[in-house]
């Protein structure tokens, strides 16, 4: 049918721009430093400076560069982002696995998973991190034992479907330990919703990451775009300077553009599978 | 329904038990800050009287099960500690508080769950155009993080146009249309009241925007997967309004999905709450917790966590009831 064609194609064009406009801030942050004009943290000029040829964005309160410090954060953000989307997925997978394939460990980790889920995230999250102290190892531990459990319902959900194919049991009944039939039998058959997993977790991580900086639980000694927001706005008089667009707007608009990025290609992946 | 209630009453325990361990768990010691063994000692060095009264307060002297059975003796009286940087008991600071957390939570949540169900049903029951313009809507809605929403409300509405306030849940030092009306009249309270929702407008657009997109796609969802079935198919042969075929008959059917979203939803609204009220200055939960967390006020934060969880929990627990007295069909 034409409007399936159709329809798909759209599909794939969204998954591209997503994937493109990701892999533009993989590239602004791993030459982050070679692009960035001037240091993130260090003062370089006179503070709520309006752009101008020196200063493309403007400065902060305390006369940072705002370019380079949108520069120095894509690095944090994806930084987190990968590390976070490493530690959920493989949780997810081996969760939903352990869950799908033996029945034993069915009840305990469906069980933990429904727990987490039944938790209001942001709340814990906030009260961990606060309790740890925030940093880069206890942010990425936290998202990434936080965002698992969804996911890994919808790869019990498919290993439940995979364990009784006759390959399985043929498998089994040629000898392979159990361990085998799930690393080399059924993990392979649920390897197509990893691309899914991975850009709905970068996502959310993102959305998460930029959340806990907002609200002062970023790591301090570097910037982020949250935590470029959440400085903004300890600010009393922050609306009443003319500049504030320069300080508010950047940050605001990459948050924006990572997250609607990673949702195209999340959603343009999963509709490219579904038909 | 036994099973239900046992299901529950474990989640909640395991929340209470969370909410023990978390600190104990972690690293770090309360008293480290005051001792010698840190390096930190130029800044304070507790007398030992003062350790000792320290250590008693927190139970640190007793081993863990001893500090449970303190605890949940507390969490009986409801005492929650105090706060490290107001001194004052936490439970009266949060008690003060909740309302406007409550009421900004409440209307949210249920003008989203209507809204969302309504637009829902009309994409995923009409279809063509309606449904390409909802579904295109919800779709950046539900990407978006509250903390955008908010934002960008707050600059359009707030700082750009000025129809709302910046910040604050109400005009300070009273009346803000300059009456001249006596004190606690019937038009100074309305006023009071058009004051709040003023105030409070904005706040909880931000939270009904981002919360409403996912009662419609999933309403929506609900509605196609039901459209096709032969039950309809007789209803409508029946001879059955359109209006009378959704209400009596789809509608049952389409809510426990809706339903669970609900639930799940009441605990990402909390967590909504939080940063919508740091963005509006709205005094409520929320912008407590925020605090808390800048001056590391830990019983503030824990008891933030376990009420909010208890609750949401609570809420998903009464859905779950009256969907099952409702709609026989799932009790089994």
């Amino acid at each position: 049918m034409p409007a399936d064609d159709e329809q798909r194609h759209a599909a794939r064009v969204q998954a591209a721009a997503g994937a493109a406009v990701l892999a533009t801030l993989v590239l602004i942050a791993i030459f982050a430093p070679t692009i960035a004009p001037y240091p993130p943290q260090l003062p370089v000029a006179r503070p709520f400076l309006p752009p101008s040829a020196a200063h493309l964005l403007g400065t902060t309160d305390i006369g940072q560069d705002v370019l380079s410090m949108c520069i120095w954060a894509a690095r944090w953000t994806l930084l987190v982002a990968a590390l976070v989307t490493a530690i959920s997925t493989v949780l997810s997978w081996v969760a939903g696995v352990a869950a799908g394939f033996w029945p034993r460990l069915d009840a305990p980790a469906t069980g933990l998973a429904d727990l987490l889920l039944a938790l209001p995230g942001v709340p814990l999250a906030l009260l961990v991190v606060t309790l740890a102290g925030p940093s880069l190892v206890t942010v990425v531990l936290t998202l990434g034992l936080l965002s698992w459990p969804a996911f890994a319902r919808i790869v019990r959900a498919h290993v439940l479907g995979l364990r009784a194919r006759p390959y399985v049991t043929a498998g089994r009944a040629l000898g392979a330990s159990e361990l085998r039939l799930a690393v080399r039998h059924i993990v392979p058959g649920t390897l197509g919703l990893l691309p899914a997993k991975i850009a709905l977790t970068v996502r959310f991580a993102v959305f998460a990451e930029a959340t806990l900086a907002f609200l002062g639980l970023g790591d301090p000694s570097t910037p982020s775009w949250g935590g470029m927001l959440g400085w903004a706005f300890n600010d009393p008089l922050l609306f009443t300077r003319p500049t504030w667009g320069w300080i508010v707007g950047p940050p605001a608009l990459l948050i924006t553009v990572t997250v609607l990025a990673s949702t195209w290609l999340a959603t343009g992946l999963e509709e490219g599978r579904r038909r | 329904m036994l099973r239900l209630c046992g299901r529950y009453l474990l989640l909640a325990a395991a929340v209470v038990l969370l909410n023990f361990l978390l600190p104990r768990l972690l690293p770090g010691d309360p008293l480290a800050a005051g001792s010698d063994e840190t390096g930190d000692a130029a800044h304070l060095v507790l007398p030992a009287d003062a350790r000792a009264r320290l250590v008693a307060t927190y139970r640190l002297d007793q081993p863990l099960f001893g500090q449970f059975v303190g605890y949940l003796g507390d969490l009986g009286r409801f005492d929650f500690g105090r706060s490290i940087t107001r001194g004052a008991s936490v439970a009266d600071l949060i008690a003060a508080r909740l309302p406007w957390t409550v009421g900004l939570m409440s209307v949210t949540a249920l003008l989203s769950a209507g809204l969302g169900t309504f637009l829902g049903v009309l994409a995923g029951w009409r279809g063509g155009r309606a449904d390409a313009v909802i579904v295109a809507a919800s779709t950046v809605l539900a990407a978006l993080p509250e903390l955008l929403i908010a934002l960008g409300l707050l600059v359009v509405f707030a700082v750009g146009t000025g129809w709302f306030p910046l910040h604050g849940a109400q005009t300070p030092f009273g009346d803000p249309f300059g009456s001249t009306a006596a004190p606690f009249s019937v038009v100074v309270l309305l006023r009071h009241a058009a004051d709040i929702v003023w105030h409070l407008t904005l706040p909880a657009l931000a939270l009904v925007l981002s919360t409403t997109a996912a009662f419609v796609l999933v309403a929506r969802g609900a509605v196609r997967a039901e459209r096709g079935r032969p039950y309809l198919t007789v209803a409508r042969s029946k001879g059955l309004s359109e209006g009378r075929l959704l209400r009596a008959h789809l509608l049952p059917n389409a809510a426990l999905p809706l339903a669970t979203l609900f639930g799940l939803r009441l605990g990402q609204l909390l967590g909504g709450a939080v940063v919508v009220e740091r963005v509006f200055a709205l005094p409520g939960l929320g912008l407590f917790a925020y605090e808390a967390i800048r001056a590391r006020d830990y019983p503030v934060l824990q008891a933030v966590f376990l009420l909010g969880s208890l609750f949401v929990l609570l809420t998903q627990f009464g859905l779950e009831v009256v969907y099952r007295a409702w709609v026989p069909r799932h009790a089994s």
